[in-house]
């Protein structure tokens, strides 16, 4: 299964790849929100996740939620915001633009392995 | 007990003076700057003038590293007359410029005065201080699987903060402020190699940018978290990154800089916390 991984951090990128490995995720990178709809773009059907964080340049993540819930293609790939705005006002947000989780920076592998098996089928 | 001072490469004859101004309140050792091997011990370094002022300079510099963040004065004496400029100096890292010329009394009272005990934090400074330490800690451990161990604060009077690199952060809101985090540029690699799982060979420059920034970053989003209905509770900004020995970071008049040490392997990196809240309990 292909995962991306959006964080404008290529350090933060390399964390949560790193945490997916064990997993056995293909794991696609992008930059800013506007990858993120790229990749989608060219390869939706593809894509069995995204982790987003929510701070991007060029697109946010929230921007990337309201396009991706605009379009047939791909509303209905499973979405994980991965930020350290983990206040319940931002996770509203998130909910309502159609995020399936949460998960606060900084997280450990467990906490990353729980919330993604709670959200797909592995 | 008395203080322990240390005096860097000084004649006898400012020795003498030095000895005479300090009296019974301070030990004084006298070393040359090759001989140092720690300022661990000491509560003062004073440092004689010399004519070549680039390797002034540059021992400055050096001593204010081996002070790994600590709030050691580094008082810079001159023999006879003034410096023309003492800027040069205090961006290398000394604290004061002083000459032998200067008024005795003064001499000693501004001397005397850097060796005044540093002030305990207050109650509701120590409340919001804990959290930062252990976010601190736990984003560390948690991301880079480093122990880190707090060793002290102190309250700064100005932001020229001597390591290498800083990650900062606007605060805003009920309470105002900004965060910063400095590392000595070997520590921040280390870390974000072990942050990357990669060798430390691989971790260029603007990787260290980027990590810092993530650092701070996660510090300050874990540390809001615990903040809601709290007085000091804030909101953040983007972080932005300062390369460079010596930077200036400004801040609010009339707030306090609590500055935290802390130590990884042996390694130390400093946490400011400048921040600015109405408490209700003065109201």
């Amino acid at each position: 299964m292909k995962v991306i991984v959006a964080d404008d951090s290529r350090v933060m990128r390399n964390i949560i790849s790193n945490a997916l490995k064990p997993m056995g995720f293909e794991i696609l990178h992008a930059a800013n929100g506007q990858e993120v709809i790229d990749i989608l773009q060219l390869s939706w059907s593809q894509i069995g996740l995204i982790l987003l964080d929510w701070n991007m340049p060029v697109m946010n993540g929230l921007e990337v939620l309201k396009e991706m819930k605009g379009n047939d293609q791909y509303k209905d790939i499973p979405v994980l915001m991965v930020s350290t705005e983990a206040e319940i006002g931002k996770m509203d947000l998130a909910f309502n633009e159609g995020a399936k989780g949460y998960l606060a920076k900084p997280f450990t592998q467990d906490e990353l392995t729980k919330l993604i098996s709670s959200t797909i089928k592995i | 007990m008395a203080d322990s001072i240390i005096a860097v490469d000084c004649s006898l004859e400012v020795m003498d003076t030095l000895k005479e101004m300090l009296g019974e309140e301070a030990t004084l050792s006298g070393k040359s700057f090759e001989d140092i091997d720690s300022l661990q011990d000491y509560r003062m370094i004073l440092v004689e003038s010399a004519d070549n002022q680039d390797e002034l300079l540059q021992r400055i510099k050096k001593l204010r590293y081996a002070c790994y963040f600590r709030n050691l004065p580094i008082i810079l004496i001159k023999k006879q007359g003034n410096i023309d400029s003492i800027e040069p100096y205090l961006s290398s890292g000394a604290t004061e410029v002083l000459s032998l010329d200067d008024p005795p009394a003064a001499f000693q009272q501004i001397l005397k005065g850097y060796l005044s005990p540093n002030r305990e934090p207050l109650k509701e400074e120590k409340e919001y201080l804990d959290s930062f330490i252990n976010n601190t800690c736990k984003v560390l451990k948690t991301t880079a699987s480093v122990e880190t161990i707090f060793k002290e604060v102190y309250f700064a009077n100005d932001f020229r903060i001597f390591g290498d690199i800083s990650g900062i952060i606007g605060l805003s809101g009920a309470a105002e402020g900004l965060l910063g985090i400095t590392f000595y540029w070997p520590l921040a690699k280390m870390i974000i190699a072990r942050m990357m799982d990669v060798d430390q060979d691989r971790i260029n420059a603007e990787l260290i940018h980027d990590g810092v920034a993530e650092i701070i970053n996660m510090i300050s989003g874990s540390t809001k978290k615990e903040f809601v209905d709290k007085p000091y509770h804030f909101e953040i900004s983007l972080p932005s990154v300062i390369v460079g020995s010596g930077h200036q970071i400004g801040h609010a008049e009339n707030t306090p800089i609590a500055v935290l040490i802390f130590e990884v392997n042996f390694q130390y990196f400093a946490l400011q916390v400048c921040l600015n809240y109405m408490n209700p309990q003065n109201h």
